[in-house]
């Protein structure tokens, strides 16, 4: 190896990372590979709490996706306590789910992916950005502003917090919901469905015919996927088995509580985040060629498991997707065209919750009992396949925990298509700005979520890339 | 209530915006929450909103950045490693830090320091930093402010507090300050 460039960190994603690319000496491209810094200790830390307490606690893992640790740990103690929550509780669940869903898709879709192609994916970093945004479609800014608050104002509505949950507890939900709230969340989710609507309209016809060359060739690989269906195989982000898919399209269902027989985690000693794979393949290979074991979670994948989407709108889009790539769609920016179906989906599904009158039932819940008992709770969060595991003693106090984050079972896909990109676009040592914004790119497609894994930023601009000789001595720093 | 102002949330809306950064789980990292909480308990100003942003600061920075509307002035108070005696408190406008320091802001969510400058040479607002210097910022979950930042709460609350009373009395606040914890 002559030459090494870091890209550190990468910009527009939620955490960070740090890209480091190793060129060999004709300056091609030999290796590349992700790098990301691990929160660690909370499994420990929630070892000698009382079970009840964790879905509170889970929620300052991450300030980007708490409702989903949220949801996933209030499922986890239902099976600890043995407690089934009435509809009421459980629906009331599934609305918050799928209004941070909307916020979530809204928010990567403007603020952290939209640059590279509103702007271009060469444009200059000055301009390739959020403010870049608000300057090219200040109209469109305005809406999304306006829906996003929307959402945090349902969620409170809904909850009394949007950013911290606590409403949702062992056994259902602590909150019901009076008839005038459902009439005012009625009146605002109209709203985000229209942005919804507009919004993939708008990408579909002004992005993603614009830019399929890219998104056909970008940070391609080949892999399987996992998401969660119910029992006939329609979309579900809150319940119903896992599905793993293999590359070929061949699919196999088991309950969550079984993950341990599908996935294993794979260490590599340059990273602290873990690499899940398929554990019946027996081993994890990377190499972009033969790939072995290596599976997908997130949108992309959502979208490749399912049979169906239950929302009108929602399962048009998803026809034509599917008439468009076919199944498995292998195509990584195409996460981007399955988030925002997903965001129709969701926007649509909030409708169709709070037009259901049990949705304003005061029965929510149920008492629970401690217990001894091991439970696995899933769900699926916008960046991934959410998994709590806890085992608790009589008084169910917490004797194990283990959870496994959306953003790690993409980290072995993350990495190939990262070398993809950069194998595809670095050649004899040559490369710019442009060039490695097409390596993060293929980064952001699948919207890592890294700051529940980040902890502390040793201070370097937003996109930094050092290129080193063997000895170590720096040979050039761009900016 | 004009049109903009029901269209848009309220940190968008605020005169003064208070973010307080930072995760609790990670010792004096849970320095931004505790003091907003501070803030809260004591009452803050007409125009004044204080927010505990836990680790979601970046998404209340991009509302701000698209929104047609925006805080004249932005206060982010976070725990930065800045080199001085742990419990020390800053007080400094953000053009008037170092490109390294400004760089340490917010280890959480690293889009938010590079969005920080945007928001200050590009969005037209006042920028400031509210940092106190860590002790304990744990590898590994552990929550709990150290002695020194516990100390330093109310030092920080006094700081900003004191800028609001220039600001209202129409005295220039371009100095900045740092004071000791405790």
């Amino acid at each position: 190896m002559t030459r090494q460039i870091v890209i550190q960190p990468v910009t527009r994603i939620e955490g960070h990372a740090k890209v480091t690319i190793d060129l060999d000496e004709q300056g091609e491209v030999q290796d590349a590979r992700m790098n990301t810094v691990e929160l660690r200790g909370f499994e420990k830390f929630c070892v000698g709490r009382p079970a009840e307490e964790l879905p509170r606690i889970v929620t300052s893992i991450c300030g980007v996706c708490p409702w989903s640790h949220h949801l996933a740990s209030s499922k986890t103690c239902d099976a600890l306590f043995d407690a089934a929550p009435p509809p009421a509780g459980v629906k009331l669940r599934q609305l918050a789910n799928a209004i941070a869903f909307t916020e979530e898709h809204i928010l990567h879709f403007y603020f952290l992916a939209g640059a590279d192609f509103v702007m271009g994916p060469d444009a200059d970093y000055t301009m390739r950005n959020v403010i870049g945004i608000a300057k090219a479609l200040p109209d469109v800014a305005r809406r999304v502003v306006r829906c996003r608050a929307l959402g945090a104002r349902m969620l409170e509505v809904l909850s009394g917090k949007s950013i911290h949950p606590v409403a949702s507890v062992p056994g259902g939900f602590s909150k019901p919901l009076t008839p005038a709230e459902r009439d005012d969340l009625l009146k605002m989710g109209e709203e985000v469905l229209e942005l919804a609507k507009f919004t993939i309209a708008y990408a579909k016809s002004d992005i993603f015919a614009k830019y399929l060359d890219v998104v056909k060739t970008l940070g391609v690989v080949k892999t399987g996927f996992l998401g969660t269906v119910t029992e006939d195989g329609t979309l579900d982000l809150y319940d119903g088995h896992l599905r793993m898919m293999q590359p070929d399209g061949s699919c196999e269902d088991f309950p969550y509580e079984r993950y341990t027989d599908y996935i294993e985690e794979h260490i590599e000693p340059w990273t602290y985040m873990k690499f899940p794979y398929m554990k019946k393949a027996g081993r994890l290979s990377m190499d972009l060629d033969n790939p072995v074991g290596v599976y997908r979670t997130n949108t992309l994948a959502r979208m490749n498991v399912c049979e169906r989407i239950r929302t009108p709108l929602a399962q048009a889009e998803f026809e034509e997707f599917r008439r468009t790539f076919g199944r498995p769609v292998q195509l990584t920016l195409a996460y981007h065209w399955a988030r925002l179906i997903e965001l129709l989906y969701n926007a649509e599904y909030a409708m169709q919750l709070l037009s259901d009158p049990e949705i304003t039932s005061k029965e929510t819940r149920v008492a629970c009992r401690p217990r001894a008992a091991r439970a696995v709770g899933c769900v699926e969060a916008p960046r991934g396949t959410l998994i709590h595991e806890y085992e608790t003693d009589q008084d169910g106090i917490v004797t194990y925990a283990n959870l496994i984050v959306g953003t790690t079972h993409n980290n072995a896909a993350i990495n190939m298509s990262v070398k993809r990109a950069a194998l595809d676009n670095i050649h004899a040592g040559q490369h710019d700005p442009a060039l490695l914004n097409m390596v993060e790119m293929a980064i952001r497609a699948y919207d890592p979520c890294l700051s529940c894994a980040t902890h502390e930023l040793d201070g370097r601009i937003p996109v930094e890339i050092t290129i080193r000789a063997p000895g170590g001595e720096t040979l050039a720093v761009v900016r | 209530m004009d049109g903009l102002a029901r269209d848009l949330p309220a940190h968008c809306l605020a005169e003064t915006l208070v973010l307080g950064c930072g995760n609790d789980l990670l010792g004096d990292d849970g320095f931004g929450p505790a003091l907003v909480d501070r803030l809260l308990q004591e009452g803050l100003p007409g125009g004044v909103l204080a927010l505990d942003t836990g680790m979601g600061v970046t998404r209340l920075l991009f509302d701000v950045a698209l929104s047609p509307r925006r805080p004249r002035r932005l206060i982010v108070a976070d725990a930065v490693r800045l080199g001085r005696t742990p419990g020390t408190v800053s007080l400094l406008p953000l053009d008037a830090i170092a490109e390294r320091e400004v760089r340490a802001i917010s280890a959480h969510q690293e889009p938010t320091s590079c969005l920080l400058k945007e928001l200050g040479a590009v969005g037209g607002i006042e920028v400031w930093l509210l940092a106190v210097e860590p002790e304990r910022m744990p590898e590994e979950v552990s929550p709990g402010l150290s002695p020194a930042v516990q100390a330093a709460l109310p030092v920080a609350g006094a700081a900003l507090r004191r800028l609001l009373a220039e600001e209202a009395a129409g005295a220039g606040s371009g100095r900045g300050m740092q004071a000791e914890g405790g």
